[in-house]
């Protein structure tokens, strides 16, 4: 199929390092930017938990640069600007290129045996359109007004402008279109790469899983991910055409009667889908991990596959969970209480799969595997707690409280960052050449794991005792005051979780330039990324492979005693 | 298979300290939080708020059950299955009858247990409570109108003639009076951006939305001083609006209503369009 799918290799610097169709430059692109931005919204977090911790005290450091007028303190103001930015960052520019940008274009090509991405230039596109969002939305930390403070949800009519005039509002919602437009192109060249480039032998049911995660991740990012562009074009309208179509009349004279509440269903409609677009490459990176660091078959590869397809298709019919408090009709809130809590089954089976693939094997205990087995804890954890939020009772006192942030940041941000972190130590050698330290690693590992589960635990107390979400100052509120506690104890867990990502930052620089040299095959897996020699030569794979085994074969007793994996190109022995 | 046939002597590792105590540490402290109603807001003031506790505590003891099985089977191959000279992995696709038998199995308690049983007294707790909003007709039903606006509680009740829209309306900023054992029937909207009533000693959160009227109500059985907060993100000074929410028993909230009609109405001005905002009750 993909025998002739080839381009010349580029030989201006421009070609080759900054518009670059090659998929494995790109996917250094994606991987930097996302890590650069995770270091800037990470930032942000530290900001805020230090005023949720010393409400009205200058922030050390970075304060007088940042909020000369206050003498450095954090004004109201510009705390619902840094929560906002710090959720659009996270989401938009650090996780989605990380994850799902770098991933994505390293690992599909390289899995599949394809010589490269099906689209080169939608694929540099991509990026470069991403790129233009997350400039457009740093631009607009600087206009007068200052950025968007709508939040990252930018409910109207808060963020139109009967909730603030700025450009701020207008920029971050041009910028989310961007990074939407960014998406899409990524997700059709996934998913065409993914059906059209599989090497010959490389069938539906030998793909590593990694490689259904973005898969099923980039189907959901074209069907959903139009829906908020067309949210975006329509709140850019209200802003600058003066339309209304998310201001009642009852508010601007004149106005023919939008609804604030239709923002809400096309923003869930995206919103909740876009959980899953994060989680799903996790998943798949995790089914991977587990089996090729326990050394056995991932067991139960096709209902392992069967869940993740079957939680694709419910993300799609369960966002109102996010708006049960909003004024659903009774019929539609017991509804999507009722698909939400369905959700539980197909994510069941797949941890019953993941600690089966533990059981009995002969776990090595690598930085990428320790990882691996975090978002298993941390997802059980973030998962868990979904009930409480998917049971109506519970969630009219917990909605909007503290329990609902401890809650999505262990589902799609922790467990989706670990994921990524399991992944960047995994392909790190493949990629650069170089091995990242095992010690730095695990430092990072052990210093990243316990500050985080006690940081979102602490969150999941504070929103129990009923303290809401998105104050400035909770010390405001008489029953919260005694629990000011919690907020320093949270933030000091998160300065310590914000501190250990330092480590991250020297390995990586440390490795990427002054690193050990890394063998072809440094992990003993057999998929056909690790076929090929490193660095990565312009076109892959010479000769496109064959492919004659599933990417799962470890400790097959046909292999004889002395070696327990099998490249998939290698046939196994009768 | 394999893993139930081993499972059953492996939770002998449980007896070994550092996996058993803190299990049980997580266990007891979960069981002790959610046993304690006095934390944060304090004990329910509401006769519905008893329920949030209950479905609390019910989802807690099933989720920590489920929780403390992953971290059992996560930590067990950490002992006993590490990497070492002479050992080799068991080589299992997981693909035999029995295990897509047990998948199954899994799947239908989860869903029972999990999800059914916590989905069947919610939806009772929300046709007998949450949802169920008195009968405005009924003259026990405490009506209150509420408008909130960048950054305070607008209330208006109907006062002693029990009509809203006329001079003897009893309106309220930032306070609110109810008598007590009374269901309080709220309509709200807001002038501006969307908000959310949140009396968290009543347990009742609901969006305030522009250009709609939703419905909330909660009948409180303690008298006393509570709070009003907002809980949906509306500005810079989100965190500020407060207000304070006071429950009179009926004797004392009489005389209280009598006299404020009778203030308002003295202080009435037709031509004031700002004060005149009462829309006819809707159900």
């Amino acid at each position: 199929m993909s025998s002739d799918h080839i381009h010349p290799e580029p030989t201006t610097f421009l070609r080759k390092h900054v518009f670059s169709t090659d998929h494995k430059v790109i996917a250094k692109q994606f991987l930097w930017f996302g890590l650069i931005w995770l270091g800037i919204g990470g930032i942000m977090a530290m900001m805020l938990r230090w005023q949720l911790a010393n409400p009205g005290v200058p922030v050390p450091l970075l304060g007088g640069l940042l909020f000369p007028r206050t003498g450095g303190v954090i004004d109201p103001a510009s705390y619902n600007t840094l929560f906002t930015m710090h959720g659009t960052i996270m989401i938009f520019l650090g996780l989605t290129p990380a994850m799902i940008g770098a991933l994505g274009n390293w690992c599909i090509p390289l899995m599949i045996g394809a010589r490269d991405m099906i689209f080169p230039t939608l694929n540099m596109l991509s990026f470069w359109a991403m790129f233009a969002g997350g400039a457009v939305g740093f631009y607009s930390l600087f206009v007068p007004l200052g950025a968007t403070e709508a939040g990252w949800t930018g409910y109207p009519t808060l963020s139109t402008t009967v909730g603030g005039v700025g450009q701020g509002e207008t920029l971050w919602a041009i910028a989310v279109f961007l990074i939407g437009a960014s998406s899409i192109m990524g997700g059709i060249n996934y998913i065409t790469t993914v059906i059209r480039l599989r090497a010959p032998g490389m069938s539906w049911m030998r793909l590593p899983l990694t490689v259904w995660g973005l898969f099923l991740t980039s189907i959901l990012n074209v069907l959903f991910v139009p829906v908020i562009g067309s949210a975006m074009i329509l709140l850019v309208l209200d802003r600058v055409f003066g339309t209304s179509f998310y201001v009642p009349a009852s508010i601007m004279s004149g106005g023919t009667g939008g609804d604030p509440i239709l923002y809400q269903h096309l923003f869930w409609i995206f919103g909740h889908p876009e959980v899953y677009i994060l989680i799903l490459p996790a998943w798949g990176v995790v089914c991977d991990l587990l089996s090729f660091f326990a050394r056995k078959p991932a067991f139960g590869y096709r209902t392992s596959v069967g869940s993740m397809v079957v939680i694709t298709v419910l993300s799609a019919v369960v966002y109102g969970h996010h708006m049960f408090t909003t004024g659903l009709s009774a019929m539609l809130g017991e509804s999507f209480m009722l698909l939400t809590m369905i959700i539980s089954v197909p994510a069941e089976v797949l941890f019953f799969n993941w600690l089966h693939t533990l059981w009995k094997g002969s776990l090595r205990l690598t930085t990428p595997m320790l990882f691996a087995m975090s978002v298993i804890f941390v997802f059980g954890l973030g998962g868990l707690t979904g009930i409480y939020l998917a049971t109506i009772g519970t969630d009219i006192f917990l909605h909007d409280t503290y329990f609902v942030v401890g809650h999505f940041h262990l589902t799609m941000a922790a467990s989706a960052l670990f994921g990524t972190f399991g992944a960047v130590y995994f392909w790190f050698p493949k990629m650069f050449g170089r091995m990242m330290s095992e010690k730095l690693g695990k430092w990072h590992f052990w210093l990243s794991f316990v500050p985080l589960v006690i940081v979102f635990c602490i969150m999941f107390i504070s929103g129990y005792a009923g303290m809401p979400r998105r104050y400035y100052d909770h010390t405001s509120v008489e029953y919260l005051r005694p629990l000011q506690h919690l907020n320093v104890a949270t933030s000091v867990a998160a300065f310590l979780l914000g501190a250990a990502q330092l480590i991250f930052v020297f390995n990586f620089i440390k490795s990427r330039w002054w690193g050990k040299p890394a063998p072809q095959n440094p992990w003993d897996v057999g998929t056909l990324d690790w076929t090929i020699e490193t660095p990565v030569p312009h076109y892959n794979f010479k000769t496109i492979p064959v492919v004659q085994c599933g990417p799962h074969e470890f400790s097959n007793p046909v292999l004889g005693p002395d070696t327990d994996w099998i490249y998939q190109t290698e046939k196994l022995p009768d | 298979m394999s893993m139930l046939k081993t499972l059953l002597p492996s939770f002998a590792l449980l007896r070994s300290r550092w996996l058993g105590c803190p299990l049980a540490l997580m266990l007891t402290s979960t069981w002790a939080l959610a046993q304690d109603k006095r934390w944060g807001p304090g004990e329910p003031a509401s006769d519905y708020g008893d329920r949030f506790y209950d479905l609390f505590w019910l989802i807690t003891i099933l989720v920590s059950v489920a929780f403390a099985l992953v971290v059992v089977l996560l930590v067990i191959p950490v002992l006993r299955d590490r990497a070492r000279p002479g050992h080799r992995a068991s080589f299992d696709h997981g693909k035999s009858l029995h295990d897509k038998r047990l998948t199954a199995i899994i799947s239908i308690v989860t869903f029972i247990v999990l999800d059914a049983w916590v989905l069947v007294i919610a939806m009772k707790d929300l046709r007998e409570a949450y949802w169920a909003i008195p009968d405005a007709k009924d003259p026990q039903t405490y009506r209150v109108e509420v408008l909130a606006q960048q950054w305070a509680w607008n209330f208006r009740a109907t006062g002693v003639d029990g009509e809203f829209g006329t001079a003897d309306d009893i309106l309220t900023i930032n306070e609110l009076v109810v008598p007590l054992n009374r269901p309080v029937s709220f309509n709200m909207t807001s002038k501006d951006v969307i908000h959310a009533l949140f009396l968290p000693e009543m347990r009742l959160k609901r969006d305030v939305n522009p250009g709609a009227i939703n419905e909330a109500w909660f009948k409180p059985i303690k008298e006393g001083d509570f709070t009003i907060l907002c809980a949906e993100l509306c500005g810079f000074a989100h965190y500020q609006m407060y207000g304070k929410l006071v429950v009179l028993e009926q004797g004392q909230f009489n005389e209280w209503e009598a006299e404020a009609s009778r203030l308002a109405s003295t202080a009435f001005d037709a031509d004031d369009t700002e004060a005149h905002w009462a829309w006819d009750w809707q159900e």
